[in-house]
């Protein structure tokens, strides 16, 4: 069995918008979700912005969880997974419970909870370890969040290979329902702003204090930022017959390990997923109308993502933009509001843009960043880049439905 | 709810050609097949493994385990003690396979392991050092990495040079199986050659407390150590003359979607694995589970008194994330160099506090220990 897998709902609860409109309204006009830290302490800190997801209200978008049982990412996972369902008009689906399995992506799982643990640890010592924490703590906590929120038997899978997780997350859906193991998946990703990935980032030079400037030549690194998202995707065939609309059509995707370091990406290694990504989407690279890149505005990213784009795309390189310009660094999600940006590019008619943008780094020639504000245009087939520690590259690639 | 049929899945079966395990009966498959066969008592005192206070005095530990004992000093000293078992236990696996792995597959071998929350000690002490440090940024950015979920699965892949297919899936005691389905899948659809898929977890205070803390468990004695599997497509071993030492004939993983309870849930997934795999519940010799009540109700259920059971907790105390890999690794070792039991199906399941359920099908070959060489 190979069927077409297409994407039939969207669920972003993110720092600029909650529900698919809101958000294609904000990504439209190029907002920026960078805030003042709200969640922690900055006290000390040299730089104190993040994109929280301040409107965040668990309890008014999740019918079945009881927030206080649950950490703050699967609490993201969950509402994201519950707007995607409800953005799909599949909210008959779950009566076919089983055929409908989730694959959600995080890097550092519940991290609050973790940052909560070990405050009281320090105040208290270890015996008294709270019980709500502890049992809030597993990160496989963050699919199995989306199970019970939206009442489906089938298979969970928490997928948390980092800051490509939501990628990951999206190409094992492709196969389970290309090959008939699933006829529908909720997939993508959460995570949490938190103390210590703040800090270190910061200790990594990787921490912007004000903006993320992805690809300028000014650019300082990530702001670290917060939130779920979800993808609702079934079979081509499903999703003709209950006359669902269809976003984009999933084409392919590639995977591949740098092995080479646990932090440097490798732009060899990146140019061979572009490649493993077009050959199993049956794409020539002068296809590639848009790449949702994976810019995380550190020298080093930006610097492999833009050699790599260059030696798989030769001197014609598409448009290629960045989300975390106006999110941040929202980890395990990432790659998912990136997959986002990627369908509403199909399905709505625009490549969202780069923010902050000033001036292209001049090593980055015939780079066009999209910058600053939005442009009207039809792409027809668009590459999600999504790379992470432990050289965990993962790359879809989406079209239009022809 | 709608009834459906499943897929057929059995067309596919995973090949085991290697297998590394870290328990307290030693390190690597040979150790850890003698001591099952002896039985004899795995814990340690805990004092062996953290100065710390610990809930229970026992734990199912690596007492004495020093990564640079095994992986040499260099590039050991930042590694996490979980990290360390992960490069350590993929490398026995490799070791213990006849694949040879070079410049010409490296791009189509890769590392699928299982997780709970990462090193909880690397991110605790990291989170711990943004409060206690004179400034709170004054963290060490060479251990950032280690409070990423994929650390390990990233350095098993630099340390044995795969470039493959790297993934971590976090699921605890469910990890393990999850794996193996995702491995399933890729293999299936030619996205890599092999896999060395398995998880590991230490032994730290902060997760001793976190387990015990959650009341959740059979046991209050903690544990460490896991298991790595090297699995490929079975039948195409096969086509090349190559024998698995077992064959992972079915997976199939589910939840209670808060719709049920858990014992029902897995008993629905036992039926619907034993019929991917074509076997019926007489037929298995063997059945392995978490230790968990509700996996108990489930096989009274579905599976009868028959097969032999085993309950993995009297063998990794509590830590599920180990466990679910031991569970594996006491089928292998109940083949290893044991041709009598050729051919025998055992079953193995597993199950989460919130509601994931998953069982495997496993049939033995009796291969002796390292006899392909």
């Amino acid at each position: 069995m190979n069927r077409r897998v297409v994407v039939t709902g969207l669920g972003p609860v993110s720092s600029i918008g909650i529900g698919i409109d809101a958000f294609t309204t904000a990504l439209r006009a190029g907002r920026s979700g960078i805030t003042p830290i709200a969640s922690f302490d900055t006290s000390g800190f040299l730089t104190d912005r993040a994109g929280e997801v301040h409107e965040f209200a668990p309890d008014r978008l999740l019918t079945r969880l009881d927030p206080a049982e649950w950490g703050r990412s699967s609490l993201f996972a969950a509402a994201a997974a519950r707007l995607a369902l409800t953005d799909a008009g599949a909210t008959d689906v779950p009566d076919r419970s089983d055929r409908v399995g989730v694959c959600m992506g995080t890097t550092s799982g519940e991290s609050q909870v973790v940052e909560r643990l070990t405050e009281h640890w320090l105040a208290h010592g270890y015996p008294g370890t709270p019980q709500r924490l502890a049992r809030q703590l597993p990160a496989g906590r963050v699919a199995e969040a989306v199970s019970r929120e939206l009442g489906l038997t089938g298979p969970a899978l928490t997928v948390s290979t980092a800051c490509s997780a939501s990628n990951y997350a999206l190409g094992y859906a492709f196969d389970a329902i290309a090959t008939g193991e699933q006829d529908y998946m909720v997939v993508g990703g959460a995570d949490s702003v938190c103390r210590w990935a703040h800090a270190g980032f910061y200790r990594l030079g990787a921490l912007a204090a004000e903006r993320c400037a992805p690809f300028d030549q000014d650019r300082a690194g990530v702001i670290t930022a917060e939130g779920g998202v979800a993808l609702f995707l079934e079979s081509l065939d499903s999703a003709r017959a209950r006359g669902a609309r269809v976003y984009c059509e999933v084409l392919g995707y590639g995977l591949t390990c740098d092995a080479k370091h646990p932090t440097a990406p490798d732009a060899t290694s990146v140019a061979r997923c572009m490649r493993l990504a077009h050959q199993d989407a049956g794409v020539k690279p002068d296809e590639v109308d848009f790449i949702c890149a994976h810019g995380t505005a550190t020298p080093a990213n930006d610097t492999a993502e833009y050699a790599a784009v260059r030696e798989v795309f030769g001197d014609r390189l598409p448009p290629m933009s960045s989300v975390k310009s106006m999110l941040g660094h929202t980890m395990g999600a990432a790659s998912g509001f990136s997959a986002l940006a990627g369908a509403l590019a199909i399905s709505a008619g625009f490549l969202a843009p780069t923010i902050n943008h000033v001036t292209t780094d001049p090593a980055m020639t015939g780079l066009d960043v999209v910058p600053n504000e939005s442009r009207p245009e039809q792409p027809r087939i668009v590459q999600v880049n999504g790379f992470a520690f432990g050289g965990n590259n993962a790359i879809t690639i989406l079209g239009r439905l022809a | 709810m709608t009834v459906t049929t499943d897929p057929p899945t059995s067309d596919f079966a995973l090949g085991v050609s290697g297998w590394g395990v870290l328990s307290p009966y030693g390190l690597g498959a040979d150790e850890f097949t003698a001591g099952l066969r002896t039985g004899r008592d795995g814990t340690v005192d805990a004092a062996a493994l953290t100065d710390e206070a610990v809930p229970d005095p026992r734990a199912y530990g690596l007492a004495g385990f020093r990564a640079r004992d095994h992986l040499g000093r260099k590039g050991t000293s930042f590694l996490d003690r979980r990290t360390a078992f992960a490069v350590l236990a993929c490398g026995q696996a490799l070791a213990d396979s006849d694949l040879v792995v070079g410049d010409d597959n490296r791009d189509r071998v890769g590392v699928v392991l299982g997780t709970n929350v990462g090193s909880l000690q690397s991110t605790s002490d990291y989170s711990r050092d943004t409060l206690v440090q004179e400034k709170p940024y004054l963290v060490n950015p060479i251990l950032f990495p280690n409070t990423v979920l994929n650390c390990a699965a990233g350095q098993a892949a630099i340390w044995h040079q795969l470039r493959g297919v790297n993934t971590t899936l976090a699921g605890g005691g469910m990890a393990t199986l999850a794996g193996l389905r995702y491995a399933m899948t890729v293999l299936r659809r030619g996205r890599a050659q092999a896999l060395l898929v398995g998880a590991v977890e230490e032994y730290t205070p902060q997760m001793a407390w976190a387990e015990h803390a959650t009341a959740a468990a059979p046991t209050t004695v903690g544990g460490e150590g896991g298991a790595v599997f090297l699995v490929e497509d079975a039948a195409a071993m096969r086509a090349a003359g190559r024998d698995p030492v077992a064959e992972i004939i079915a997976v199939d993983l589910g939840h209670t979607g808060d719709r049920g309870d858990l014992a029902t849930a897995l008993a629905d997934r036992v039926r619907r694995v034993l019929a991917q795999a074509g076997v019926a519940a007489e037929d298995l010799a063997t059945v392995v589970t978490s230790g968990a009540a509700a996996e108990e109700r489930a096989l009274d259920e579905v599976v009868g008194p028959d097969a032999d059971r085993v309950a993995i907790s009297d063998l990794a105390g509590n830590c599920p994330t180990a466990a679910g890999a031991l569970q594996v690794a006491a089928v292998l070792a109940h083949h290893r160099g044991a041709p009598e039991h050729d051919g025998c199906l055992s079953l193995i399941v597993a199950s989460t506090v919130d509601g994931a359920v998953g069982a495997a099908v496993l049939k033995g070959a009796g291969r002796a220990a390292r006899d392909h060489r």
